[in-house]
């Protein structure tokens, strides 16, 4: 019995990708004004799957550039930095945000408008990839995120 | 009898040592505003020309210290700000004045800061100078900057930065700071404060 579920489990784990065990809620990228060379995309990822999960890069159909960068506040000062990963734990959440985690899209190949939708891709740690099709919104506070 | 005399001298000098140390410690901004050291008039250029928080006299302001390559943080604090002007009253928000000040002269060119400034509301300026202006306003408002060098990013630098909107009176005499994190109605109800 063990050696099925054993072997059931190794199946499974093999057949499993991490695009499957990824559920993307609520993604947005942020308007910006005309002219704006930059912006960031913003969601949250849940993973079923017993293994922290790791996105390792990201593109878009309307950046140059797309990397994955943090912004952490230190004794009040906001720091951005590039990052290798953004992890999601085994049965965890892991929040993209403002004042956080973000997709950076640097280089706009266009403006960023409200109404407007933008590709975002996800390439995961296991060679899966994950295309969304992402809203562009205003940013606004954390508690009034979704109030326009 | 005499190792109880070194133990009382011993533990004055450990108090006297705390004390000065706790009077060294810099102070929060928010404690030196109550102290009325923060804070003062500037003047910067905007796509205008020229543009002084004197200028302002008579009018209740509110300043944001940033730069636009900022991926959320500065942009919310505008949104907020944005956002605060359009739920007030016509003839309340219409008095009200904000300045965004870039640190960042290199990117932020003064046609970029105006078109910028102007997305999150017609009633923001974007102001900048050169690095030594700016960094007498920073100091003034208790603010910090610092370039960060991203040896692998694209972006090459980012500004590691304070992030307070700065509420300045009518008299242009700094009255409070809050967090980009406020909401739209608790900016706008400090706002009304100061047009009382």
């Amino acid at each position: 019995m063990r050696k099925i579920l054993l072997a059931s489990t190794l199946m499974f784990s093999t057949l499993s990708f991490a695009h499957d065990a990824i559920t993307i809620d609520e993604p947005f990228a942020r308007a910006v004004p005309p002219g704006q060379p930059n912006s960031a995309a913003f969601m949250t990822l849940q993973n079923s799957s017993d293994e922290t999960l790791r996105i390792l890069s990201a593109s878009s159909n309307v950046s140059e550039v797309t990397e994955l960068h943090t912004h952490t506040e230190v004794d009040g000062v906001m720091q951005m930095r590039q990052i290798d990963a953004i992890e999601i734990p085994a049965g965890g959440t892991t929040e993209l945000k403002p004042g956080g985690l973000h997709v950076m899209l640097i280089g706009l190949t266009q403006p960023l408008a409200e109404g407007d939708t933008v590709e975002v891709t996800l390439n995961f740690e296991d060679g899966s990839e994950r295309l969304l099709d992402v809203p562009v919104q205003h940013v606004m506070p954390m508690n009034h995120q979704h109030q326009h | 009898m005499k190792a109880i005399r070194y133990l009382i001298g011993l533990s004055f000098i450990l108090v006297i040592t705390v004390l000065i140390y706790i009077q060294l410690q810099p102070k929060p901004a928010e404690e030196r505003i109550l102290g009325g050291n923060l804070g003062g008039d500037f003047t910067l250029n905007s796509i205008d020309g020229p543009v002084s928080l004197s200028d302002f006299h008579g009018q209740p302001v509110v300043l944001y210290i940033g730069y636009t390559y900022c991926p959320d943080i500065c942009p919310m604090a505008l949104a907020v700000l944005g956002q605060a002007l359009r739920n007030m009253p016509e003839e309340q928000s219409e008095q009200v004045q904000g300045l965004f000040i870039s640190v960042d002269p290199e990117r932020d060119t003064l046609e970029h800061l105006a078109s910028y400034a102007a997305f999150f509301s017609p009633q923001i300026i974007g102001l900048t100078g050169d690095k030594a202006d700016i960094d007498e306003v920073v100091q003034q408002y208790g603010a910090f900057y610092r370039r960060v060098e991203m040896r692998d990013s694209a972006m090459e630098y980012a500004i590691d930065h304070s992030s307070r909107l700065y509420l300045i009176d009518r008299e242009g005499d700094l009255a409070g700071m809050v967090s980009h994190s406020t909401s739209p109605d608790d900016l706008m109800r400090h706002l009304q404060e100061l047009l009382n």
